[in-house]
């Protein structure tokens, strides 16, 4: 007894040594992790900085390519032109509000296309699954699919953008894969107590369910957010597009090399003060980036719930 | 579209998506939507609003007011308003009212052609540059404005005094009809050419090079006193420079490259990128490669418009750059910044001349318009062809469009001399920065949609800045356009044939142009890349559209 207390004294300073090794092999590794993720960040920001070190600078100083992190000739003005602007408030107006309209139609959608899926004594539920995951692969491509919408009457309107994109299969198959973990018993003991299905899914599902809830909240929101392109497909007049139409427009400048009267017509928005762009950008990105840290920690959690059991 | 995640990666590729999916499924479309366009014209019975004395310079007012609609390509800096005076005033003069269908100016040529094939396309579609009607001729989207010219009077008689004729037989197509209507100008000046520091080039360099070997020579000066500079730069992937400068070599190339085919000087055409003209013009550009005069960045990296060769240009790292009078505004505020307001001159000038002579491109043509074939249907259709002749051709109407109301917005002396008023200003052009009111984006004149289209050398000298009147006066004085290539329209099948051809053709053309200039392939093998070329079909296609220039001379 007293031998092996004895013995592990003596093995004891051993292994502090060892344990000091490690410790400096793992300081180490931190150190290096901690510099590769800063620079990796620092990567990833830069370009955002560059933008917003652009938004205070004056014109002259960006066309110079004289602004890296700091502004140069510093100057307000645009952000009071841009504010003034009243086509880019409207087109604001109309992103917010297609944003929370699209969110929330797919939100509905989703959830309760999800609850359902993941029932699985649901007859037909194979088949309810196949149609959601066909549309993942396939589609009637553009000009068709523009000339369902034309026909429905829905170009220009409101529905045009909020409807096509209002089930993202991804999503739907994440939810129904968490709301397939939520414990059966559950919902038995709701359905003896008396309440119905949709009792269930009301008062007892979405409320377990918050984390991945504001998860898919997030993703349609950004997704509707940034989306441009079923508004340059189905919308006509200018005081309907959304504001990610109004800045892609701004910067199209960019991509004018493929014929000269194209390129004639860039030079024409070249005239534009360059750091329009980048205070329409800033204005443009702050909204969404504001909502990331407070739904962020629902984000991991969220996503990797459903995706335990599926 | 129903994959939220699935929207982030496609969306890079959307603009080829949008492109791929519109020519491939656009023919399918077409078929299905384009029902209307076999409709035969009766011009005299379709004659509701016309006015049956509508002549050349005559104001046209429509006998009963209608409305017309309209593709507007909306800039990113020029928001249309339903309230600006251009739709009023051009309503109080001709009864007519435009309904406009609105497309963002970043993609608009994708969306005007998902609405052409999806059969969704406004009556008239105007930016229209010659050669881009051609996809849409075959479905018969579009109505062939041949057939109607002669209801166009003020059309005719530019044509005629401008002497305009002969390229207006290039517009054909196989069928030996014209389907778009572009502008006419007056005045042959590229829109593209070298925009330099003049200060610089006349110091260091001793002068303006008036050929691409004197621009060497100043070239090699500027460098020899800017050491850490490579000159010479374009900010279009080489493609602007490229192509006014293989007019001066007797060749085509860049954005003119077109079919490829240019006149061999015996009336038939031959593949210019294998002619001799055009290993000149490659062996001109890898000599100022291999002396460090060129900007090869500006060569390969994806295209920015002005951007990175701007920045090299305030910066003092490139002294002649590829541009427009636009780039040449832009430049300047890059330099205002660095060197200094006054302490430096930015200069468009003519293209230089080489082997080939003081050759310059053709540039008689500018955006025109097409007429959506559903408009064959329409009671006010000679009342349309009326107005459109009137808005794009009348000289009367390119002032207003230009310049807004006479006596309201400017005055005209008696040399013709306009002025705009006190309380107006025109921002894009730097005129009257004290007025009030912006006759452009107050007004909607000096529009881009139309104001830009049809020009007489007055006109246009008549809001530019001296210095680019002066780029006008020195392309006229010592450069000759280059003859139009003889027209060889190809018919349907023929053009799926030649695009097959000519598609793996051009590929193997841009790259080993590049690899020649940047000298990563030495131009000894020249003889093997020609070969290259014929191993995949050049006679062929050679013979081809030669067959369809000699049907067309037969048919004509």
């Amino acid at each position: 007894m007293v031998t092996e207390v004895i013995a592990k004294n003596q093995a004891s300073p051993t292994r502090t040594r060892r344990v000091t090794q490690d410790s400096r092999g793992t300081r180490v590794f931190g150190a290096f992790n901690t510099v590769f993720l800063l620079l990796l960040c620092a990567g990833m920001l830069y370009p955002f900085i560059t933008v917003l070190a652009q938004s205070f600078s004056s014109p002259g100083a960006i066309k110079a390519g004289q602004v890296s992190f700091w502004p140069v000739g510093f100057n307000l003005d645009t952000y009071g032109a841009v504010m003034q602007n009243e086509t880019f408030w409207r087109n604001y107006g109309n992103t917010v509000l297609y944003t929370v309209v699209g969110t929330a139609i797919a939100m509905t959608l989703t959830t309760t296309y999800a609850f359902v899926l993941s029932k699985k004594h649901l007859k037909g539920r194979k088949v309810l699954i196949g149609i959601a995951v066909f549309t993942m692969f396939f589609n009637g491509g553009l000009v068709p699919n523009y000339v369902l919408i034309s026909s429905l009457g829905m170009k220009n309107t409101l529905w045009a953008i909020v409807l096509p994109g209002a089930i993202s299969v991804f999503n739907l198959l994440v939810m129904k894969s968490f709301f397939e973990s939520l414990p059966r018993d559950i919902e038995e003991a709701a359905q003896i107590d008396g309440l119905g299905w949709y009792g269930i899914f009301g008062r007892i599902v979405l409320p377990l369910s918050k984390a991945v809830i504001a998860t898919m909240v997030l993703f349609y929101s950004v997704a509707f957010w940034n989306d441009w392109f079923a508004a340059f497909l189905y919308l006509d007049k200018s005081e309907l597009f959304p504001v990610t139409l109004f800045l892609r427009n701004l910067i199209a400048g960019a991509s004018t090399s493929t014929s000269e009267g194209a390129a004639a017509a860039g030079t024409t928005t070249e005239l534009l003060s360059a750091n329009i762009e980048s205070v329409t950008m800033i204005l443009t990105v702050i909204p969404i980036l504001c909502v990331y840290p407070f739904v962020q920690r629902y984000f991991v959690s969220g996503v990797m719930l459903g995706s335990v059991k599926g | 579209m129903s994959d939220v995640f699935g929207r982030t990666p496609m969306r890079a590729t959307r603009r080829g998506l949008i492109g791929f999916t519109v020519a491939g499924g656009g023919a399918l479309a077409l078929g299905a939507c384009s029902d209307d366009g076999d409709g035969e014209v009766n011009v005299d019975e379709q004659a509701k609003g016309a006015m049956d004395d509508f002549k050349a310079d005559t104001q046209f007012t429509a006998t009963e007011p209608f409305t017309l609609s309209l593709l507007w390509t909306e800039w990113p800096d020029l928001p249309i308003t339903d309230s600006w005076q251009f739709f009023t005033e051009i309503e109080k003069r001709t009864n007519v009212k435009f309904e406009v269908t609105t497309i963002p100016f970043s993609d608009a040529v994708e969306k005007r052609s998902l609405l052409i094939s999806a059969g969704d396309a406004p009556s008239v579609i105007p930016l229209v540059y010659t050669g881009e009607e051609n996809s849409f001729v075959s479905s018969g989207a579009v109505l062939p404005m041949s057939d109607y010219v002669e209801h166009m009077p003020n059309f005719q008689k530019y044509v005629e005094e401008w002497d305009l004729g002969g390229m207006i037989d290039n517009l054909k197509q196989a069928d030996g009809k014209y389907y778009m209507l572009p502008g006419l100008q007056e005045v042959s000046v590229p829109v593209f050419t070298l925009v330099i520091r003049k200060d610089v080039f006349e110091t260091v360099a001793g002068g303006i090079p008036e050929t691409w070997d004197e621009l060497r020579e100043a070239l090699v000066k500027i460098k020899a006193e800017y050491p850490n500079s490579k000159p010479l730069a374009d900010g279009f992937e080489g493609q602007s420079m490229l192509n006014y400068a293989a007019h001066a070599f007797g060749a085509q190339a860049g954005w003119g490259f077109g079919t490829g085919m240019m006149d061999d000087g015996s009336g038939t055409l031959q593949y210019t990128a294998a002619s001799a003209g055009y290993k000149e013009m490659v062996e001109y550009f890898r000599g100022l490669v291999a002396d460090g005069l060129v900007d090869t960045d500006s060569f390969t990296a994806a295209n920015d418009g002005e951007g990175t060769v701007g920045e090299k240009f305030a910066q003092e790292l490139v002294f002649a750059a590829s541009g427009s009078s636009g780039t040449a505004i832009d430049f300047a505020v890059g330099l205002d910044a660095t060197v200094g307001a006054g302490n430096y001159e930015v200069l468009q000038i003519a293209p230089p001349g080489g082997p080939a002579g003081q050759i310059c491109e053709p540039r008689n043509f500018w955006n025109g318009f097409m007429l959506n074939s559903e408009l064959a249907d329409s009671e006010y259709f000679l009342a349309t062809l009326q107005f459109l002749d009137w808005l794009y051709y009348s000289p009367d109407a390119r002032e207003l469009v230009r310049w807004g109301v006479l006596d309201e917005t400017y005055t005209k002396d008696a040399d013709g001399k306009i002025t705009l008023n006190p309380d107006f200003r025109l921002d894009a052009y730097k005129l009257n920065p004290e007025g009030t009111t912006d006759i452009q984006k107050d007004l909607g004149w000096s529009n881009s949609v139309f104001a830009d289209s049809t020009e007489s050398r007055a006109l246009k000298e008549s809001y530019n800045t001296p210095t680019f009147v002066e780029y006008i006066d020195s392309v006229l004085a010592n450069r000759t356009p280059r003859d139009p290539n003889p027209p060889a329209p190809l018919e349907e099948a023929e053009l799926e044939q030649a695009s097959l051809l000519a598609t793996p053709i051009k590929d193997t053309v841009d790259t080993n142009t590049l690899k020649f200039i940047l000298g990563e392939r030495d131009i000894a093998e020249w003889d093997d890349y020609v070969a290259e070329l014929e191993g995949q079909g050049l006679q062929q296609y050679v013979d081809l559209i030669n067959g369809a220039r000699e049907r067309f001379k037969e048919n004509s």
